[in-house]
């Protein structure tokens, strides 16, 4: 029963790992841009794509692979920022529907790229840390939650310690004030999508190897990221970490210990409970809401 | 003249918000637009910092043209605007926010020392150095908006309404800053609410009703006139 837990506690580190990663970056863009990127969860298919044409395709060492992937969906931020979100500046329901026709663009292409059938990706690595005879942890997994806490602590150290962190914040709180300090809104939004859609980006490379990467992965990310943002507080970074953290532990239980249907019930109603007891989320505040 | 303004206009869609305003601001000194709700002066000064875009007339700032900026572009030239209703950015600290005044500077040693000016001229700032800025009252506040327009180093400082919704004694307090960052040889334009207030500060005042220019003239003299005594001193 020990090693039960154990071992379900380290799926839920696992899944907490790539959820913070698309959650963070979705918290980000809407913070400084003002608008819900639905195809968020396509940036996130867009970079386990990445994984499929260099790393199974073309034989591109994996970390290589990943960091062609994070550059590649990063690059797909900065355009929908120029094609889609800077137009639409002054009208987020614009931007909104934009987005959702983004999303169905990147399926339409990864379909006519690489069908709609799952695809399968050599493994990176077949070893294994096995802490007990029933604990083991995939290397391939942990590489996910290295990724996560190292590029959560880069994303942290920039947003307090620097000033074009300084200068993100500050468009994200107060635009116009932001601009009289002689901060450029179109260079911080641009800053903001290409690490936002670069981390959804690096979230969906890295995990490739371990989900069936098919063209409508991104579905259920938007979803869980969608919850997750929701209970931390729409708008912050913490809150969308540590509802991240909350929502695996929560999900990976319910379905060790009982199923995944059950599991998606309990997280929903988690959100709605949230909701309820605190409307702005768990660190939101209500007046950025 | 350090800044000036020839026969602005700026529209809000197809209303008239101000037609043909003129100020002029001359070196060191501190100008004041005064009028009632709705008269243009947050308008006229929106207009100055590139906040809004004028539909006629030029801006000039040290003999350059400076009306086809946005906004951000204008703090590089040497003014800055510390807004109506003060817009400190509420969730960063009082230290970021003081820093993110000073965005453009390369000079960093000069900033340091910037900064620790800043928190001597208002010691309740370092105090509060690491606070959220948005849990600071509304005079504090205040100081943290002006704080941060000075990391900039501005050579014109843009103040629209300081002491709106603050209570008497920290009104006081921040007229007493006002004169004395005007004494160490920045130039203010001040736009105000308050007129008893904005003559007694200013060198120079320009009326503004309804989106027109309606007077102007020396403080002193402004306030001696029957009909500003009437209008806007309530005397």
């Amino acid at each position: 029963m020990l090693d039960l837990l154990a071992q379900t506690g380290l799926n839920a580190v696992y899944a907490a790992s790539y959820i913070s990663l698309v959650a963070v970056g979705l918290v980000l863009i809407f913070g400084v841009m003002g608008v819900i990127n639905f195809a968020h969860g396509e940036l996130f298919m867009a970079g386990a794509y990445a994984i499929v044409a260099l790393y199974a395709g073309l034989n591109v060492p994996f970390f290589l692979a990943v960091a062609a992937g994070l550059l590649f969906v990063g690059c797909l931020g900065l355009l929908m920022e120029r094609a889609l979100f800077r137009p639409l500046k002054d009208n987020p329901l614009g931007g909104l529907v934009a987005s959702i026709g983004f999303l169905m663009i990147l399926q339409a292409l990864a379909v006519m790229g690489f069908g709609v059938r799952m695809v399968h990706i050599p493994p990176v690595t077949q070893e294994v840390i096995a802490f007990s005879e029933k604990v083991r942890l995939p290397v391939a997994r942990l590489y996910v939650i290295i990724a996560a806490i190292v590029l959560l602590s880069a994303l942290w150290y920039f947003l307090k310690r620097t000033k074009f962190g300084w200068a993100l914040r500050a468009s994200a709180q107060d635009p116009e004030a932001a601009a009289l300090q002689g901060i450029s809104i179109t260079q911080t939004a641009r800053i903001a999508m290409f690490i936002g859609a670069g981390l959804a980006g690096i979230a969906g490379a890295l995990t490739a190897p371990l989900v069936s990467v098919n063209p409508h992965m991104g579905h259920s990310v938007i979803v869980t990221a969608f919850i997750v943002i929701i209970v931390g507080g729409v708008g912050s970074l913490e809150g969308a970490i540590v509802a991240s953290v909350a929502y695996a532990l929560v999900h990976t239980f319910v379905t060790t210990f009982w199923d995944g249907v059950l599991a998606d019930i309990v997280g929903l109603s988690l959100m709605l409970l949230v909701l309820i007891v605190k409307p702005t989320g768990l660190f939101g505040s209500a007046d950025r809401a | 003249m350090l800044l000036e303004m020839k026969n602005i206009a700026v529209n809000y869609g197809k209303i008239n918000a101000i037609r043909n305003i003129s100020v002029a601001v001359p070196e060191g000194k501190i100008v004041t637009i005064i009028g009632g709700n709705g008269a243009g002066k947050t308008t006229t000064l929106r207009a100055m910092s590139g906040m809004l875009p004028i539909t006629a007339g030029e801006i000039t700032f040290e003999g350059k043209r400076i009306d086809h900026l946005p906004a951000y572009k204008v703090v590089a030239n040497g003014i800055a605007h510390v807004p109506e209703g003060r817009r400190i950015f509420p969730d960063m600290t009082v230290e970021e926010n003081l820093r993110t005044g000073a965005f453009l500077r390369k000079d960093k040693d000069a900033v340091e020392e910037d900064l620790e000016d800043v928190f001597t001229r208002f010691p309740r700032l370092r105090e509060r150095r690491t606070q959220m800025a948005k849990t600071m009252s509304g005079g504090e506040q205040q100081m943290l908006a002006i704080g941060r327009a000075l990391m900039s180093k501005p050579r014109l400082l843009l103040m629209d309404e300081p002491s709106m919704g603050l209570a008497p004694v920290i009104v006081e307090e921040i007229a007493q800053i006002v004169e004395e960052i005007n004494a160490n040889g920045l130039s203010v334009v001040l736009v105000e609410q308050n007129a008893e207030l904005a003559l007694e500060l200013a060198d120079y005042a320009y009326v503004l009703e309804t989106g027109n220019a309606a007077m102007e003239g020396p403080a002193d003299e402004l306030h001696g006139n029957e009909h500003v005594r009437a209008a806007y001193l309530g005397l």
